[in-house]
């Protein structure tokens, strides 16, 4: 019996000895040994990395996860700062004025036209 | 943030189901005050509601995705589940239409004439517009899976000039399709062929715009590099909803537009 790790379940299934010798996502034209460990290299950041990969602009990603990862306890909709706050506000403001609107039509609406 | 010993998504309490269903009243309730007052106010402003809650909400979407690293293996597996199930509610809303087509098409009743088309409708020709619609959506379920492999390939230059080709193929179906219904020799009104083919392709073509729509957020994120190559649901999810629309049209052209003529 041969086993494939199967992106749908997260688990080992079992498969055909071919899948199981050359499973997705591997390609057998690269070699098998594994290269010469090198230690204590400084970690380089995606965004740093060379200008060729910057097609269309630079990946400014890693930084925002930094803004969004930082624990302020300040809630997902609100992390960005004052225009997070403005656009929040607004909704609410249309949510809570719209509803009241909206009840007193429907009061209106409720009336008989010929009394 | 405290130390979490688990892979799920614990969420922050969010106001956006409060202001979509508050849009959801308003835009209902403003219906009927359009109706009875011919005023769209109160519809508007429910519709502004509703857009302003769609951005936010799926922003944060994003936010817990891709930047806060909230949507793990076990959290993508729910998502997974999730749009399987509302594409499959997808294909039942779009049977219900078919079983329309299908009773009132394959025995036609004396007032239609016992015949199918009805007498007195010209119908469309399947060969002519219909058939390159089929062709340019079949060519944009290539361009997708082409952009797709280049995604997992980390060829980004392809990957995004593949998805632009998509996105644009799809607004070419859109164009096409809206040329078609203003040529066309009859209208909703012209009895079941016109209720039954306006409805169908009508919604198909609502759906064909929201598929755009999707295409072109997950165009955006690419560009912006919020996917990698091994986790970029948001894309595969956008794609499956792409491939469901296409089969929907192929159905919808065979049924409706060929043996229907």
């Amino acid at each position: 019996m041969y086993y494939k790790f199967s992106g749908f379940t997260q688990r080992l299934t079992g498969s055909v000895s071919s899948t199981a010798y050359s499973p997705q996502g591997l390609r057998s034209s690269i070699p098998s040994e594994a290269s010469t460990l090198i230690f204590a290299t400084p970690t380089k950041v995606i965004s740093e990395s060379g200008a060729s990969l910057e097609y269309m602009g630079a990946n400014r990603v890693p930084d925002l996860q930094k803004i969004f990862q930082s624990s302020d306890g300040i809630p997902v909709h609100l992390k960005r700062g004052v225009p997070d706050r403005l656009l929040y506000r607004t909704t609410m403001a249309l949510t809570v004025g719209g509803a009241l609107y909206c009840l007193v039509a429907l009061y209106i609406a409720a009336q008989p036209k010929n009394k | 943030m405290a130390h979490q010993a688990h892979a799920y998504h614990m969420v922050d309490p969010s106001p956006w189901p409060l202001t979509g269903a508050v849009a959801a009243l308003l835009m209902t309730s403003g219906l009927a005050i359009w109706f009875h007052f011919h005023s769209t106010t109160l519809m508007s402003l429910g519709l502004v509601l509703l857009l302003l809650t769609m951005y936010q909400w799926w922003r944060d979407i994003v936010r817990e995705g891709t930047f806060q690293g909230h949507h793990t293996p076990p959290v993508q597996k729910g998502l997974r589940y999730g749009m399987i199930l509302f594409i499959t509610s997808e294909v039942f809303f779009f049977l219900g239409f078919f079983w329309a087509f299908y009773h009132s098409s394959l025995a036609p009743t004396p007032e239609l004439g016992g015949c199918w088309p009805p007498t007195g409708i010209t119908t469309l020709d399947p060969f002519e517009v219909p058939l390159l619609n089929t062709a340019v959506l079949l060519a944009s379920g290539v361009t997708g899976t082409w952009s797709h492999h280049s995604l997992m390939e980390g060829e980004r230059k392809q990957a995004i000039q593949s998805l632009t080709l998509t996105i644009l193929l799809g607004f070419y179906f859109t164009a096409l399709q809206a040329m078609e219904y203003y040529e066309a020799p009859f209208t909703i009104a012209d009895g079941v062929y016109g209720s039954t083919f306006f409805v169908a392709t009508g919604f198909h073509g609502l759906h064909v715009i929201i598929g755009s729509t999707f295409l072109a957020v997950c165009l955006l994120r690419q560009i912006q590099y919020h996917f990698t190559s091994e986790h970029h649901f948001g894309f595969e999810a956008a794609a499956w909803y792409w491939h469901f629309v296409d089969v929907v049209w192929l159905f919808l052209y065979v049924s409706i537009y060929w043996w229907g003529s």
